[in-house]
């Protein structure tokens, strides 16, 4: 049993908001407050990255993650007028349950094996040492020295898919 | 497994905590991915397993000792980004032919 | 006192003066002053009715705000309606923890940092809280089941992400030639030394077109005047806060003008050199006490700026206002930060 510290409880916490929230989200019937729930399991898994000595990524989470995407989704859900998730009277009960026992299975199954599987050792592609006082000039040093390739694709990514985005949701005048 | 790397202080929670935490949260966007019928809950759940992965990529990272984790995770969501926003592009498309986003009524491959 | 206790106490004084004086003192007479400055402006008296020179009037306003009826509509989502003000207004309060007001005070053989929290990632946590206001914006048009208020809601968050973005790219300046993304450090920097020799190293003087690009954002970040397109009175009834009354609306009130100081505060931190002043170098308790005075000095000039830019200026439209976001300021910014890093190469910076 680890010993009572201030970052245990801070972890209890936010795992608790996390799973809670993310829980909340999948049983929501309306999609608004699905996207709301998300937010709020965002911010646990943020908390959660920062102590996991990730400031940088739990501020991109908040930022990007919930600040950016989700108001895209809370903006297409508030255009489309989405309101209530259709029910129908054909429930598929046995679908239902079959898919709720795949999904625990499966999740016993994955926390079993990543809870058993070795944590490999540091080979050729891995970067400096973490925790470090501030990482931050070292992210973007590795950014732009062994992952620059990378970086130039996905600027171009971003440009295609804003490009696609705008192409396929244009009201086509007839 | 340990959080203990040579010269580092080992982490006050014990990270097979943030695994499990980690792979159930997957296990919930799973299980929503699988059982809504509105398209855009479905991608929810998505969006949730993606993060429940960036989750385990830090975690791991931090095992480590490796910086090379929170880089992965900081392409992991600029993809996401990328991937949201076609995405819903694509529901909006399909919304103005179906009037609809629930995933059993738009199913015009099959016979 | 073990160091823990010490810290915590610390941070507790901190934020009991930094609250004390925003949420005490400025925001009471700031509702006093803008309504003055008015009046001034458009050459009426303003209030002056409650106590002596209607000094009293931000009471009168919190006591309405306390006893009017509190008005849900009927068929709109109760509780997103109630967290909505909630999701603006904390963010708004905040903001303010990193944001240094002084240089370090020398205190029971302590030196204390004057900033509540000195995280690392600094500006990104200040940028993180905006897109979380973005949210109450959006949800307060929502729950209002009112097509006005939807409207002004979608527009409010589209103009906050536009700007966001052209504020974000102009501030990543700031921290090219400060090299650290913390708040201290860059005001540190700018008491360093001089530029061309004679002008103090404060960023609006090599990063002019960023200063320009971040103070037109920071109007459009906080729904000011030639911005508030959403707050429209002749078009939108009253865009996404239609449907508020008494304290809810009081929390949108509040929290519409701490983003007001916030981003003054901002911007005296990141291009106006924060609380130094050229050629001064505080020591000792009285240094510390002159330089949270010229922190509140810079602070208070850009919110009389935002309050006479507020009264003078026209309102700009919708696409006008989406336009000079995108495609104006975007391109502009890029543009300052490829300079600023060659300056920075050179060693001008």
């Amino acid at each position: 049993m680890p010993a009572l510290s201030g970052e245990l409880v801070v972890f209890g916490c936010a795992s608790f908001l996390a799973l809670a929230f993310a829980l909340l989200m999948v049983v929501q019937k309306t999609p608004v407050r699905s996207v709301l729930s998300l937010i709020v399991t965002f911010f646990g898994l943020s908390v959660l990255a920062i102590l996991l000595a990730a400031p940088f990524i739990a501020a991109l989470q908040i930022f990007v993650y919930a600040g950016a995407i989700l108001v895209l989704f809370l903006f297409v859900i508030m255009l489309l007028n989405l309101k209530e998730e259709t029910a129908d009277k054909d429930d598929r009960p046995v679908q239902r349950t079959l898919g709720l026992l795949v999904a625990l299975a499966l999740g016993g199954l994955l926390a079993g094996a990543t809870l058993r599987a070795p944590v490999p050792p540091r080979g050729p592609l891995t970067g400096p040492r973490i925790p470090m006082p501030d990482e931050i000039p070292a992210l973007g040093r590795l950014l732009f020295s062994d992952y620059l390739f990378a970086f130039e694709v996905l600027s171009l990514l971003l440009l295609v898919a804003a490009v696609g985005a705008l192409l396929l949701s244009k009201r086509r005048f007839e | 497994m340990t959080g203990a790397l040579p010269g580092v202080a080992p982490m006050a929670v014990p990270p097979g905590a943030f695994l499990v935490v980690a792979t159930l949260l997957f296990a919930i966007g799973l299980a929503g991915a699988l059982l809504k019928r509105n398209a855009l809950s479905i991608f929810l759940s998505i969006e949730l397993m993606l993060n429940a992965v960036n989750l385990l990529f830090l975690t791991y990272a931090r095992m480590r000792g490796d910086l090379a984790g929170q880089m992965i995770v900081f392409f992991v969501i600029a993809v996401a980004a990328a991937e949201a926003a076609v995405g819903l592009a694509i529901f909006v498309a399909l919304f103005r032919t179906h009037r609809t986003v629930d995933v059993d009524k738009i199913a015009l491959l099959k016979w | 006192m073990s160091p823990a206790l010490a810290t915590a106490l610390e941070g507790a004084a901190k934020i009991a003066f930094v609250w004390g004086v925003v949420l005490g003192a400025v925001l009471p007479n700031l509702i006093w002053v803008e309504r003055r400055m008015a009046g001034l402006i458009q050459d009426r008296p303003g209030p002056n009715r409650v106590g002596p020179f209607g000094l009293l009037q931000a009471i009168a306003d919190i006591l309405k705000m306390f006893m009017k009826e509190d008005v849900v509509p009927m068929y709109a989502d109760r509780l997103l309606h109630t967290i909505a003000p909630l999701i603006l207004l904390v963010p708004a309060m905040t903001t303010f923890a990193v944001i240094p007001f002084g240089s370090s005070i020398h205190l029971f053989g302590r030196d204390i940092p004057l900033v509540i929290a000195d995280v690392n990632i600094g500006i990104l946590y200040v940028f993180a809280l905006t897109s979380i206001g973005i949210y109450g914006l959006v949800l307060a048009g929502w729950a209002s089941n009112n097509k006005f208020a939807l409207l002004g809601g979608l527009r409010s968050s589209a103009q906050v992400i536009s700007y966001e973005l052209a504020m974000g790219i102009a501030a990543i300046a700031v921290f090219l030639a400060a090299g650290s993304l913390r708040l201290p450090k860059v005001v540190e920097y700018q008491a360093s030394g001089t530029f061309l020799g004679f002008l103090p190293l404060w960023n609006c003087f090599p990063q002019a077109l960023g200063c320009v690009i971040f103070v037109v954002s920071a109007f459009a970040e906080t729904n000011r005047l030639p911005f508030d397109l959403p707050e429209a009175e002749a078009e939108l009834v009253a865009g996404y806060h239609t449907e508020y009354s008494a304290f809810r609306f009081g929390m949108f009130f509040m929290a519409e003008y701490l983003n007001l100081i916030a981003a003054s505060a901002m911007m005296a931190t990141l291009y106006f050199g924060g609380w130094s002043l050229p050629g001064l170098h505080p020591t000792g308790i009285l240094g510390s006490v002159i330089s949270i005075a010229v922190f509140a000095a810079k602070t208070g000039f850009f919110i009389f700026l935002f309050i006479w830019v507020r009264w003078t200026l026209p309102r700009f439209r919708f696409d006008q206002l989406m336009n000079l976001g995108w495609k104006i300021f975007l391109p502009l910014a890029l543009l300052n930060l490829i300079v600023t890093g060659a300056l920075v190469l050179w060693g001008v910076v």
